[in-house]
């Protein structure tokens, strides 16, 4: 039963022109702007940064859509059907997956045919790989956003949380640039150690126990939040 | 066979608000259950409750003998909320197929958006519809699974006069249990087998259409006041009288009895005028049961 409305979600996702442009052309342009005008860091790594940028955004992005529809009284209508809440949930987390997919390739595309990046096959591969896994967490953080505020205000919300954490993650601007205490306290945000796996694989390295322990961190952290939000929201 | 809803002193408490005070209520396979009352009378909090949304402060509610959130999982009940809203960015057929699909056995989709007269509106996208085009989306969604119950909260808001007619006639031809709140009372008077009258909280009346007027006598007996101040106790003491109201100079009495009314009433009283009497109708029924204004001009 919760098929038919993954479906339905679906359709909705990729038909979305404002969705899909925020979801690619606003990472494409952002990264053009990195890599060939600003020249802040070196092609690939700009690559690498855009894309988890705007992978992660369409990942929490998926709250936006839950604030709109709690508002709209959409989730009245679900409450009255066989769908179970969790199913719900579930199908939107699956849209965040299936979504944030093109703003990878389209960045990662224009990294080798615009900006020259040229890495082997197997790197590719993984980076897709370790970006789309990585940002997947920031879809429960979103859903904690989702269940918390309502309508419009939940997107502002977002947009805050959204920009401070890509700034202090050295997506926008690496680390190595930021003084050492700002440095420090970037280094244990999500979003720094999501870029780092990207960041590492350039140069074939897998990703530091230390990343992994604290992504699996702030996983815990925006599971048992969005777990709790949506909780109290039934 | 169990009932098909049952309410057993149902009572909901906001804080100090009261919204149901002991209600309850049984509905039968097959029959067509109007829940009437003015805004605020707790018809929604009573349908929320029975579906399971709210949980009553005291008292139970099943559904087929089972709790009512677990009889909705299993896909028997079509609802009609009133503030449910609709995905705005998909079209009907989408939407309709959607939650059909939730359902174990949906009747075909062509065949529900006949029933909701939404098959020229398939193709359009939901956020372009009117209000009226909106609630007959919503009648869809209800009728989509091929419920055993189909719950209406208001179900004809906004809709026109033919909206009306072909919502209601698609109610009847499926002939299942259907239970819905409405403050149209002509609505009540011809499409319900049974009237449950909400007031307060409380049910004042629960019975068929003719027995909830019958319980307020078979008539009323006006006329004018002339000016001066009705003896209210003396009235109310005439033979057959059940109730006595004084308006903009006309008083109307209730009665069991018109006949022994007005022989009464003439030989008591020299000076009225004006005098006439009227069939009751449910509209006078509810404003003498719930003894508070009835919404003019909405049936």
């Amino acid at each position: 039963m919760t098929g038919s409305y993954v479906r339905l979600e679906l359709v909705r996702a990729f038909r979305n022109p404002v969705g899909m442009t925020m979801l690619t052309v606003f990472p494409l342009l952002l990264f053009l702007l990195w890599a060939k005008v600003l020249t802040v860091a070196p092609a690939d790594h700009s690559m690498v940064s855009m894309a988890t940028y705007g992978a992660m955004g369409g990942a929490m992005f998926v709250g936006g859509a839950i604030a709109m529809e709690r508002a709209g009284g959409w989730l009245r209508q679900i409450a009255v059907t066989p769908l179970p809440a969790h199913g719900y949930v579930t199908a939107k987390l699956l849209c965040a997956a299936a979504g944030v997919l093109p703003s990878i390739l389209v960045v990662l595309a224009a990294g080798a045919l615009l900006a020259g990046v040229r890495l082997p096959a197997g790197t590719w591969v993984a980076l897709v790989l370790l970006i789309w896994t990585g940002v997947l967490p920031f879809a429960a953080l979103g859903v904690a956003f989702g269940y918390t505020f309502r309508g419009q205000l939940a997107g502002l919300a977002m947009m805050i949380v959204y920009f401070g954490l890509s700034v202090l993650g050295g997506l926008w601007v690496p680390v190595t640039s930021m003084p050492p205490a700002m440095r420090a306290l970037a280094e244990y945000s999500p979003t720094y150690q999501v870029g780092s796996l990207g960041w590492r694989a350039l140069e074939g390295h897998t990703p530091t126990g230390l990343s992994l322990a604290v992504l699996a961190g702030w996983t815990l952290v925006f599971a048992a939040l969005a777990l709790w939000r949506y909780r109290r929201a039934l | 066979m169990p009932d098909v809803l049952e309410l057993e002193d149902v009572r909901k408490r906001y804080g100090p608000v009261t919204a149901l005070d002991g209600v309850g209520l049984t509905v039968a396979e097959g029959e067509t259950v109007a829940l009437l009352g003015p805004n605020g009378a707790g018809k929604s909090t009573l349908l929320s409750i029975a579906l399971g949304l709210l949980k009553p402060t005291t008292g139970r509610a099943t559904v087929l003998g089972r709790p009512p959130a677990a009889v909705l999982r299993d896909g028997l009940v079509g609802v009609l909320l009133q503030e449910a809203g609709l995905l705005e960015d998909v079209r009907v057929r989408e939407l309709v197929a959607a939650v059909a699909g939730m359902y174990d056995h949906p009747p075909p989709l062509a065949a529900t958006l006949r029933a909701a007269r939404v098959e020229d509106l398939a193709d359009r996208l939901v956020g372009r519809l009117s209000g009226g085009q909106r609630q007959r989306v919503r009648f869809a969604l209800a009728l989509a699974g091929g419920p055993r119950l189909l719950v209406l909260d208001e179900p004809t808001v906004g809709l026109d006069v033919d909206g009306r007619r072909a919502l209601w006639q698609e109610v009847t031809r499926r002939g299942a249990t259907t239970v819905f709140a409405t403050h149209y009372l002509a609505e009540a008077e011809t499409y319900a087998d049974r009237v449950v009258l909400l007031a307060g909280g409380r049910v004042i009346a629960d019975g068929p259409v003719e027995a909830v007027k019958a319980l307020v006598g078979g008539g009323e007996v006006r006329f004018d006041s002339g000016g001066g101040t009705p003896d209210v106790a003396r009235l109310r003491a005439l033979p057959g009288v059940r109730g006595v109201r004084v308006h903009n100079g006309t008083v109307a009495l209730r009665t069991g009895d018109s006949d022994a009314t007005l022989r009464a009433l003439f030989a008591t009283f020299d000076d009225v005028r004006g005098v006439r009497t009227e069939r009751i109708d449910l509209e006078s029924a509810f404003v003498s049961l719930t003894g508070g204004d009835s919404e003019e001009g909405t049936g």
